[in-house]
């Protein structure tokens, strides 16, 4: 379970919080969907999840599985079973894909206290999980990210996803920049790692995502802070009502 | 104004050599004293001469060694060379051993597809007619009066050579010896072969200083492949000269690696002769400490129609220095000159220094030429996608140096070869890149 309690953040700089007091749990099994407009402080929660350094959490907590994450390495969380899909993945030129899924994999694995694979038992793997995600063989020769479309990397991002095979899913925008087709075929593989040992928190702009991948609870965040909370009812409408109802909520 | 220059210590001590060893030294004494003059006229170059701006070698040499006139050091056998040659032991060569600036015949293969002439005969010829290297230059002209042995290299017209020549220039003196080394490379018309120099220590205990000059001269279409293998050691200073010249449609590639030398300055004098020449001379420059690592160039199209591509790359922890400089000389008539160059620096750390001086005189109004250069520290973002697929920090940065290094070893083109340098950029990497491997 993921429990976000009272959480404050702001950019390590200094300046104002752009998080003023979340609070948030979502339990193992369920799809919770963060909404909101730009600069609300979606991708802020987002990276915080994934503990990156440029972010000061003034207050608050963020406990997974009852076990604070705040202070923790990235890669400490990765084999916690945190995992972040990118808005924007980063195009990582001179290291192939499949080095860099193999190094992923086999250096959580062995945090995880599992065997590492061999590389043909990783080769097969890799090759059954590329196929459902249409990511191609040649794809995987490439440097990581380095000229793939935008629904290429978004494949990508969920193939690492379904490979890391992550407790605490957090998608940041996977819709963004993608047509009708890429959706569907990023959200299938999303949907596919739904289980009940897992939590999904899905970040987007648009309802449009969720009709792909139906949320239990949708949650509306403006402002730094959650504004309303319902289930995929609210989606729908906020897409016609807009955000504009929740400006100026928070003083 | 004349003033009388004022000789430093090692400047003293290199002359007084000359004069103590001039009787074992092989050739013509007469030219090495003439040499020592035009040497001693202008001393060690320093941060005053353009082209030493950035390494003040009067300044940075302080101490010279004796000269290395007869072997010095331990006698080093074939398993012992072939351990310190990690990689380049496995490649099949054709090879050329200097142990401590002299010719090991024993360790060497002279007759092969490459013949291979010991140059006691032509030290005292100027250098083929048609040499690219400039006159008047000072490591040059010092070189000249204390070269101790060489080799002359010449492969036939239209041969066709896939086995590689190996030149392997060893220190082993732990007290800091002198040595210097000129060679002659003649590839004919049509011919085609890769020429490794090597050049190494016994163990980072190793001591001293060398020059060495090559001469190097490609026929019409001849084709080279000239990898140049830079690990004298920590303790050590090199300063290697390359002049090569290019007939008619001849290519010369060329690569040059140096990791981890106390003072490296690899410096390349190229012209072409003919029309339709090509040249892609690229490097990786890998320093840490207090190392200083210099890369100059001067390319001269003196004919149009040329192509030239320079790509070189330096990763520098700690204090260390690297130096790019690149002249490209474009004459009035060399109409239709293709010219690139690009350099591109990782800092590791916040001391580290990358000087980029690109020169480009273009005389000719028909030219594309080119110039970029880079300097970076470790992608902050990178790392945190990567740390966040679970890779710890240390291979992560690790990763990163890796990808940016070896890159640049695509543009060798003989599996074999590259493979070598990628081991050895590795090593490097592992030992050179101090950090929080996890």
């Amino acid at each position: 379970m993921l429990e976000i309690k009272d959480l404050h953040v702001r950019i390590a700089d200094g300046g104002q919080d752009i998080l003023r007091g979340i609070n948030l749990t979502v339990p193992k099994g369920e799809v919770h969907a963060i909404m909101g407009p730009n600069g609300s402080g979606k991708s802020t929660l987002a990276y915080v999840l994934a503990g990156r350094e440029d972010y000061e959490i003034v207050s608050g907590d963020i406990l997974w599985d009852g076990e604070s994450i705040v202070g923790m390495e990235p890669d400490e969380r990765a084999a916690k079973g945190v995992f972040l899909a990118f808005q924007y993945p980063m195009e990582i030129p001179g290291v192939a894909s499949m080095t860099f899924l193999r190094t992923a994999v086999n250096a959580t694995r062995k945090k995880r206290g599992q065997a590492e694979f061999s590389v043909p038992e990783f080769l097969k793997i890799v090759r059954a999980k590329s196929a459902e995600l249409g990511v191609k063989d040649e794809m995987l020769k490439r440097p990581l990210n380095v000229g793939f479309s935008g629904g290429e990397k978004k494949r990508m991002e969920v193939l690492q996803m379904a490979l890391l095979e992550p407790t605490l899913c957090v998608l940041d925008e996977t819709d963004s920049g993608l047509d009708i087709d890429a959706i569907r075929i990023v959200a299938e593989g999303a949907n596919r790692l739904r289980s009940k040992d897992r939590a999904m928190l899905v970040i987007t702009h648009y309802q449009r995502l969720l009709n792909y991948i139906v949320p239990d609870y949708v949650h509306v965040l403006a402002h730094g802070q959650i504004q309303k909370t319902g289930d995929k009812a609210l989606a729908l409408e906020l897409e016609k009502s807009g955000y504009a109802q929740f400006k100026g909520k928070a003083a | 104004m004349n003033v009388a220059l004022i000789k430093t210590k090692a400047e003293q001590f290199l002359a007084s050599e000359l004069q103590a060893k001039l009787a074992e030294l092989p050739g013509s004494r007469a030219k090495r004293v003439e040499a020592m003059e035009r040497f001693g006229a202008r001393g060690l170059p320093h941060r005053q001469v353009e082209a030493w701006k950035y390494t003040d070698l009067r300044n940075i040499l302080k101490d010279a060694g004796p000269v290395a006139s007869a072997k010095v050091g331990g006698v080093v056998d074939r398993a012992g060379l072939d351990r310190v040659l990690g990689p380049f032991a496995a490649l099949d060569t054709q090879r050329v051993v200097f142990i401590d600036g002299q010719l090991d015949s024993g360790l060497s293969e002279l007759s092969g597809a490459f013949s291979v002439k010991p140059v006691q005969p032509a030290l005292d010829a100027e250098g083929p007619v048609t040499s690219a290297l400039p006159e008047q230059e000072a490591i040059v002209d010092l070189n000249r009066a204390l070269v101790s042995a060489g080799v002359d290299v010449s492969v036939a017209a239209g041969a066709q050579i896939s086995r590689p020549l190996l030149i392997v220039n060893l220190a082993t003196s732990q007290t800091g010896a002198f040595v210097s080394i000129r060679h002659r490379l003649s590839i004919g018309a049509d011919a085609a072969a890769t020429v490794i120099e090597w050049h190494g220590a016994i163990s980072e205990e190793a001591r001293g200083q060398q020059t060495v000059v090559s001469d190097v001269v490609l026929g019409d279409r001849a084709a080279l492949q000239h990898i140049q293998v830079g690990l004298e050691g920590r303790n050590r200073f090199s300063l290697v000269t390359t002049g090569c010249v290019l007939g008619a449609e001849a290519s010369y590639r060329a690569f040059q690696l140096s990791a981890s030398v106390a003072l490296a300055r690899r410096q390349s004098f190229i012209r072409y002769d003919g029309e339709g020449g090509k040249i892609d001379i690229s490097g990786l420059m890998l320093a840490h400490g207090s190392e200083h690592c210099d890369t100059t160039l001067v390319i001269d199209h003196a004919v149009p129609s040329c192509e030239s591509r320079e790509h070189f790359k330096a990763v520098l922890n700690d204090a260390a220095r690297a130096v790019f400089q690149a002249k490209v000389i474009v004459r009035q008539d060399a109409q239709k000159t293709d010219g690139k160059q690009m350099a591109n620096a990782l800092m590791l750390s916040p001391a580290a220094e990358f000087d980029s001086k690109p020169e480009l005189e273009i005389y000719a109004d028909d030219v594309v030429c080119g110039h970029g250069a880079t300097v970076a520290e470790i992608d902050e973002d990178m790392l945190f996608y990567l740390r966040s697929r679970g890779i710890p920090e240390g291979t992560a940065r690790a990763l990163l140096i890796e990808s940016f290094a070896t890159e640049v070893l695509d543009k060798i083109e003989d599996e074999r070869v590259r493979e070598s340098l990628r081991q050895v950029v590795l090593g490097w990497l592992a030992t050179g890149v101090a950090g929080d491997a996890s």
